[in-house]
C-alpha cells in the first residue's frame, strides 16, 4: 500500500513544517544590520523540519513494501483512544459549566467503559464516584486547589 | 565541602514527618508505577507535577528524587518474576533473573537485583555530592559561545543516539523547538506563532507539554493497544516469592565481586551524565562489560546473578549521572531529569552554575533524598512489601487509566485555572500519542522543547558579540570544545556505527 497511516502521517508532518516555515518566513528577514532577527531561528528549525519530513518520506517510498514499516504503526490496533481522545475533549468543554464532580464524575464512568466492558454498571458507577470524591479530597482539601462547582 | 556538609545536615530535614510521607509516597508510587508493565516512573512523576505547586520546593524535589529512584528499581521486579520489564531500564536484568526465578530462585533474583540497586544508587549518588560542586565551578568558564554549542551538543546527541531513527528524532527535536518558539520573542517584543490567540502570547506551559506527552499520549497509547493482560495477571497469581529468601548469601556476593558492583556503577554514572543515554544504556553497557569479562560467558543468560548485579546497579548509578548536567547546566539526560528540571523552574530555580552556589540550601535535600531511597527505602520496601508487589500487575486497567487520566487531565488545569491549559494537554497528548506510534522518540520532542529558548537566545547573543561572524563558535575555547566533542559523538555514533541496542530505548 503506498499510502499507509505511516507515510501519510509523514506527509502531515511536511505540511506542518512547511506551514511552520512560512509563517515564519512571513515575519521578516531574518538578519538586520542589528543581527539576527526574531525570524532567523524560527526559520531555521522550520527548513530543518521540512528537511527531516522530506527524509522520512523519501525512506518510506524507497523502502516500499518490502521495507520495514514501523511495527506499531501497522499493527492492528483498536479505536479506543479515538473515544478517550473524544472523552476528554467533551470534559473539559463541560469541566466548568458543569462543575467537578457531574463532569468528572461521567468522564471516569465513560473512561472506565472504554477500558472495560458494558458489564458491571452499577459497581463501575460506584466506583467512578468513588475515584472521584478521593481526587477532589486530594486537589481541594490536600493541596488547595480550587475546583468549579455547581454552586460556585 | 561545604556542600557535602550541607547535604548531610539536610538529612534531618528527611526526618520530618511531612517530608518523610512524600518521600516514601513518592517511592511506592515510583515502584508501582516502574513494576506495571507499559507505565513509568516518569508517568509517575508528570502526574506529580501539579502537586509541586502546593508542596514546597524541598518536599517536592525530595519526592522527586524517590521516585527517580525506585523507577530504576521497580522494573526489576516483573523483569524477574514473569519476564516482562516493568520498565525498559530493566531489560537486562530479566535476561538472568527470570530464569533464576524458573529455578525457583526468584527471590533470591529480586535480592540481588535490590542489593545492586542500593549500591548503584548510593555510589551515584556519593559522586554527584562529590563531583556536582566541582562541575557548576567548571561550568562557570562556559561563556555565551560556550552555551550555545553546549546546548547544540545536547540536543545533536540525543537526536543521533536514537540509532536506526535518526531522522524521526531529528523531527521531533524540530517539533520542540517549534513549540519552544511560540509566544512573545524572548529579546524584542514580538509574537510569534500565536495566531492572535491571547493565551499564546506567554509561549506554551511546561505543564500541559509534560502532562500531555506522558501522561494523556500513555493513556492514549494503552486505550489503542487494547492489550489483553489475563495472561499477565495469570503469570503473577502462579508466583510465589517468600521473605526469608530475599537475602542473597555473602558467598554469592564474594563470588561476584566488588569489583563486579563498582565497575557497573561507574559505567552507570558516566552513561548518566550523557544526554539522552538513560537508564537502558547504562544497564546494556555494564551487562556487556560483565559479560566481557566473565571467567564463565556462557552462564550469562542462564540465571547467572552478576548479569543482575550488573544491570541493576548500572542503572541505579544513572540517577546521579544524569543530575549532574540538570543541574549544573540545565541539560536534562533522561525524561524524569527533565520533568525535574521542569519542578525546579516552575518554583523559580534556574539550575545553571549559580544555582550550587545561590541556592545549594533547596538542591540539598533532593540529594539527600536519593541517597536515603538508595540506601534505605530499596530495600526496606522489598523487604516489607516485595511479596506483595508482584501482585500490581493484576491491578484493574480500567480504573488505573480512569485514574490517570483524571489526574493529568485536572492536574493540567491546576496552574493557571484556566480550561485552554487543559485543551493544551489534550492536543499535545495526541501529537505526543502520534508521534511515539510512529516510532519518534518523544523524549527529543520534549528536549527541544526544554533548550529550545536558551539555544535561540545564546545563538543570537554569540552572533551579536562577534558581529554577526558566526567562525566565533570556533575561535572560543569554550565553544570549540564542545565542537569538537559533538564531533567525536557523531563520528562514535554515526560514522562508526557500535553494533548494539538503540541508545535510548527507554526513552519513548
Amino acid at each position: 500500500m503506498l499510502l499507509n497511516r505511516q507515510l501519510l502521517f509523514y506527509f502531515v508532518t511536511l505540511a506542518v513544517s512547511a506551514g511552520y516555515l512560512i509563517s515564519a518566513l512571513s515575519l521578516g528577514s531574518p538578519m538586520s544590520e542589528s543581527g539576527l532577527t526574531p525570524s532567523f531561528f524560527p526559520i531555521l528549525v522550520g527548513a530543518a523540519a521540512v528537511l527531516f519530513s522530506a527524509i522520512l518520506i523519501l525512506q518510506r517510498l524507497r523502502a516500499g513494501q518490502a521495507g520495514p514499516a514501523a511495527p506499531a504503526a501497522e499493527a492492528p490496533h483498536s479505536w479506543t483512544h479515538l473515544g478517550v481522545a473524544a472523552a476528554v475533549f467533551v470534559y473539559i468543554l463541560a469541566f466548568k459549566p458543569l462543575g467537578y464532580f457531574l463532569s468528572s464524575g461521567l468522564f471516569v464512568f465513560a473512561i472506565i467503559l472504554l477500558f472495560s466492558s458494558f458489564e458491571k454498571l452499577l459497581q463501575k458507577a460506584a466506583l467512578s464516584a468513588a475515584i472521584t470524591g478521593i481526587a477532589y479530597v486530594m486537589f481541594q482539601q490536600l493541596f488547595g486547589v480550587r475546583l468549579p462547582t455547581l454552586w460556585g | 565541602m561545604d556542600f557535602i556538609l550541607l547535604v548531610l545536615s539536610s538529612f534531618s530535614l528527611l526526618l520530618e514527618p511531612m517530608n518523610l510521607t512524600y518521600v516514601v509516597l513518592g517511592f511506592v508510587i515510583g515502584t508501582i508505577f516502574a513494576a506495571i508493565p507499559g507505565l513509568t516512573a516518569t508517568l509517575a512523576m508528570a502526574l506529580l507535577l501539579p502537586v509541586t505547586y502546593t508542596l514546597n520546593v524541598e518536599t517536592a524535589l525530595m519526592a522527586c528524587a524517590s521516585i527517580y529512584m525506585a523507577g530504576m528499581c521497580g522494573g526489576s521486579i516483573t523483569a524477574t518474576t514473569i519476564n516482562i520489564p516493568g520498565a525498559p531500564s530493566s531489560m537486562m536484568t530479566a535476561l538472568d533473573g527470570y530464569p533464576m526465578q524458573q529455578q525457583g530462585k526468584g527471590a533470591l533474583a529480586l535480592g540481588h537485583a535490590a542489593l545492586g540497586s542500593m549500591f548503584g544508587g548510593a555510589v551515584g549518588a556519593l559522586l554527584l555530592i562529590a563531583v556536582a560542586p566541582f562541575v557548576a565551578e567548571l561550568s562557570l568558564l562556559v561563556k555565551t559561545t560556550g552555551k550555545f554549542a553546549l546546548l547544540a551538543f545536547a540536543i545533536i546527541v540525543v537526536v543521533i543516539a536514537q540509532r536506526g531513527r535518526i531522522a524521526q528524532a531529528g523531527l521531533a527535536a524540530c517539533i520542540g523547538l517549534m513549540l519552544a518558539t511560540v509566544g512573545l520573542d524572548a529579546m524584542e517584543p514580538v509574537t510569534r506563532f500565536t495566531f492572535g490567540n491571547a493565551n499564546l502570547t506567554a509561549g506554551i506551559d511546561l505543564m500541559p507539554v509534560i502532562i500531555g506527552t506522558f501522561a494523556i499520549a500513555e493513556v492514549l497509547m494503552q486505550a489503542s493497544a487494547s492489550r489483553d493482560t489475563s495472561l499477565l495477571t495469570a503469570a503473577a497469581e502462579k508466583v510465589k516469592i517468600k521473605r526469608r529468601d530475599f537475602l542473597p548469601p555473602l558467598a554469592d556476593i564474594r563470588k561476584i565481586g566488588l569489583g563486579c558492583y563498582l565497575k557497573s556503577c561507574l559505567i552507570g554514572y558516566f552513561v548518566g551524565t550523557l544526554p539522552g543515554a538513560g537508564g537502558s544504556m547504562g544497564s546494556f553497557l555494564a551487562y556487556t562489560e560483565a559479560v566481557r569479562t566473565s571467567d564463565d560467558p556462557e552462564s550469562f543468560g542462564k540465571g547467572n546473578p552478576k548479569g543482575i548485579v550488573a544491570s541493576e546497579s548500572a542503572n541505579n548509578a544513572v540517577c546521579g549521572g544524569a543530575m549532574v548536567p540538570m543541574l549544573t547546566f540545565g541539560i536534562p539526560g533522561d525524561p524524569i531529569t527533565a520533568i525535574m528540571l521542569g519542578v525546579l523552574v516552575i518554583n523559580g530555580i534556574q539550575p545553571g552554575p549559580q544555582l550550587m552556589a545561590g541556592q545549594a540550601g533547596l538542591i540539598a535535600p533532593m540529594l539527600a533524598a536519593l541517597l536515603f531511597s538508595a540506601v534505605v527505602l530499596i530495600p526496606l520496601t522489598l523487604y516489607l512489601i516485595g511479596p506483595y508487589f508482584i501482585r500490581i500487575v493484576a491491578l484493574r486497567k480500567d480504573v488505573l487509566y480512569a485514574v490517570i487520566a483524571l489526574l493529568a487531565v485536572v492536574g493540567s488545569y491546576v496552574a493557571t485555572y484556566s480550561t485552554f491549559q487543559m485543551f493544551m494537554a489534550l492536543a499535545l497528548g495526541v501529537l505526543a500519542f502520534y508521534l511515539r506510534r510512529n516510532g519518534f522518540p518523544v523524549i527529543t520532542m520534549l528536549l527541544g522543547y526544554i533548550l529550545g529558548p536558551n539555544l535561540e537566545e545564546f545563538l543570537r547573543r554569540s552572533l551579536a558579540l562577534s558581529n554577526g561572524d558566526p567562525t566565533t563558535f570556533f575561535t572560543n575555547l569554550d565553544s570549540l570544545f564542545f565542537v569538537l566533542l559533538t564531533l567525536v559523538f557523531v563520528y562514535f555514533l554515526v560514522i562508526r556505527k557500535p553494533a548494539g541496542k538503540p541508545a535510548a530505548a527507554g526513552a519513548r
